[in-house]
């Protein structure tokens, strides 16, 4: 498998899967309950008990990640699958087509990108109310118009390729050569951008929790467990810390595994010796 | 005119088509002028023929070959492939009309999508209309035999293909749906000199064995000599001359063509140190801004020397002195000389010929060029 010799994106697979199975299997492997309290043994810090201590609460630190990364990976792959088509299809439509399409559709994109898009995901959480779903919907509709852009100006730098040229001299149709021809001719690029944006739709979430805005406590996530942590930082780092950490490798992952998709999904990069899976 | 209804129409016809392209203004920029990259041209290819386009960049060629497919839809003017007017017929027909009527382009890189086997490229135009079946396979691999291709490489990638190769895999995917007609876009212009003959000896083997029409568009008079049966010389936008091949070369009626025979590279050392004359044209004019009269007369050698004759009425244009004919008339196509047609007011006949074209014609002589069989 060529994907494998690329060592970023073997690593950011790597991590990704270890977090998929702990998101996975969180009620196997957590110690305890994220939610069970334990107010004789508030902000303890870390024992054979408890790993990384327990908050304020007595709640176990590490049972809290543990599901976490559940929530966390749930907005990840949300906002990317949601922003991802969305984005796309606007995008692909907006610089394939040109015309007024393109006009009007790059307008609103500009107008959506001029607002930061973490105040558009706040407004959208004002108005509706906090919740997951909500998160999720708000953090996608931030990053849509930046898919979009990414989106239209690649497919504005294949629409002049001779190949499409020669696609519409053997007659082929033009929804046929958009998706056959242009779209994943585009994806490079607009997959980077994709699994980036699954990395700041992490923060996003964390940075919305942590603001009270996001999932609701008590519910584990991990911009909640920092949340929690912020009052005692001096006293007990380990609460928020470890939360960051957890958000920082999630991250890191993604970014890797986004860079190894740039330079795998380029042809021109396959060294294999002719048959390509 | 009389023995149209006997004889079989022409594989392609284009009349009077023209193609003005225009740039739409904006909110903050004003319309662009309009600019027309092909002017009223007129030409038929019969069956089995292969016309030649010779013109510079600009000069609206390559608009004129798409023209031919509409992948540019013309402003005005008709299409008519095998004497059925096909200019504004509907989608459906106009995908039984691509079948007959393919094409190769200059660009053995770009024309093929990167990310597709060749394989799958060549079988793309059956699928596409339709025609793909269990003999599919077996198509593909015949047309990747017949063009030099090896059938066991049909699942390997663009990349994995030299220049010359891949310039086959445009001709295989050409030749898939068995057209009648191929516009060749400057097909060898992006290849190595070695390649190029080998390009073109497949070009007209093909052409042999199935009897097809080529509309074949070069930049220069080298390579349209070895594949045409009739050239037709295109400058900004209108076909300025059209002749046989022979004749073209032997006895060029218009100052540009014999401008470009002036350019044409001679391979042959001792002849081509016997070169003396050059014909300096500067840059082609602009396609938004035609000049009145003659379109050429900017650049043309022959009306300063027929001005200077005398004989003529004459203007001064600029620092020139030019007959006036060639400033305020548009010179339409007419005959001159047989079938052979030019659109000059003063042409190169033999009887008349300047010494400009005397020695150019001296300079590339007259090297013995194979014939080809209609």
């Amino acid at each position: 498998m060529r994907y494998f010799r690329h060592p970023g994106f073997l690593i950011g697979v790597i991590l990704l899967t270890l977090l998929l199975i702990v998101a996975v299997a969180a009620p196997w492997i957590a110690p305890m309950s994220p939610l069970e309290t334990d107010l004789a043994n508030t902000l303890a810090p870390p024992s054979a008990a408890h790993l990384l201590g327990t908050d304020q609460f007595g709640r176990d630190v590490l049972s809290r990640l543990i599901w976490g990364t559940r929530i966390s990976l749930q907005v990840a792959v949300a906002v990317m699958a949601l922003s991802l088509s969305l984005g796309m299809v606007i995008g692909a439509v907006a610089g394939f087509f040109g015309g007024w399409v393109e006009r009007v559709t790059v307008s609103i994109i500009d107008i959506l990108l001029a607002f930061p898009g973490f105040l558009l995901a706040l407004a959208l959480v004002a108005a509706r109310g906090s919740s997951l779903e909500t998160v999720i919907i708000a953090v996608a509709l931030a990053f849509t118009p930046r898919v979009a852009a990414v989106m239209r100006a690649v497919v504005l730098t294949i629409k002049p390729r001779t190949y499409v040229e020669a696609s519409r001299a053997i007659g082929m149709g033009t929804m046929r050569l958009l998706f056959l021809h242009v779209v994943p001719n585009s994806l490079p690029p607009v997959i980077v951008v994709a699994t980036v944006s699954a990395a700041t739709a992490i923060l996003a979430e964390a940075g919305l929790s942590f603001l009270g805005l996001g999932v609701q406590p008590p519910a584990p996530t991990w911009g909640n467990v920092i949340a929690d942590g912020q009052s005692f930082l001096a006293s007990n780092p380990l609460i928020s810390l470890s939360a960051g950490i957890c958000i920082a490798v999630m991250v890191v992952a993604l970014n890797l595994l986004g860079d190894g998709l740039r330079d795998t999904l380029d042809p021109q990069m396959r060294r294999s010796s002719g048959r390509v899976l | 005119m009389s023995d149209t209804l006997s004889a079989p129409p022409p594989a392609l016809e284009l009349v009077d088509a023209t193609r003005v392209f225009t740039r739409r203004g904006g909110l903050f920029k004003k319309a662009g002028k309009a600019v027309r990259a092909v002017d009223g041209v007129s030409l038929t290819i019969r069956a089995g023929e292969t016309l030649g386009l010779v013109g510079e960049s600009g000069s609206g060629k390559s608009t004129l070959g798409r023209l031919a497919l509409r992948l540019v839809e013309p402003t005005s003017g008709r299409l008519l492939v095998d004497g059925r007017d096909v200019t504004g017929v509907s989608k459906a027909e106009m995908q039984a009309m691509r079948r007959d009527i393919q094409m190769v382009f200059q660009d053995p890189y770009g024309s093929l999508d990167p990310r597709v086997t060749i394989g799958q490229s060549i079988a793309e135009p059956l699928k596409v209309h339709g025609l793909w079946d269990g003999d599919g396979p077996q198509k593909v691999a015949g047309v990747m035999s017949l063009v030099g291709l090896d059938p066991s490489r049909a699942d390997r990638y663009p990349h994995q293909f030299s220049g010359g190769q891949r310039q086959r895999i445009g001709i295989a995917r050409a030749l898939t749906l068995d057209p009648k007609i191929l516009v060749l876009d400057e097909p060898v212009s992006a290849l190595d000199v070695s390649i190029q003959a080998q390009i073109i000896n497949l070009l007209q083997r093909i052409q042999r064995e199935r009897g097809l029409s080529y509309l074949f568009i070069a930049h220069d008079l080298a390579v349209v000599r070895h594949v045409s049966h009739r050239i037709a010389v295109m400058y900004l936008g209108k076909v300025v001359e059209m002749a046989e091949r022979d004749n073209l070369y032997r006895r060029p009626l218009h100052p540009y063509t014999v401008s470009l025979l002036a350019a044409v590279p001679i391979a042959d050392v001792r002849m081509r140190n016997r070169r003396r004359t050059s014909v300096t044209m500067g840059e082609i004019g602009s396609a938004t801004n035609v000049p009145p009269g003659c379109r050429f007369h900017p650049r043309c050698y022959r009306a300063r020397l027929v001005a200077a004759a005398g004989g003529v009425p004459t203007e001064r244009s600029g620092d020139a002195l030019l007959p006036r004919a060639c400033l305020i008339d548009q010179p339409e196509l007419r005959a001159c000389g047989g079938a052979d047609q030019v659109a000059c007011h003063f042409p190169e006949t033999p009887e008349t010929r300047s010494e400009v074209a005397t020695a150019v014609l001296q300079d590339i002589g007259y090297p013995p060029i194979r014939p080809i069989p209609l």
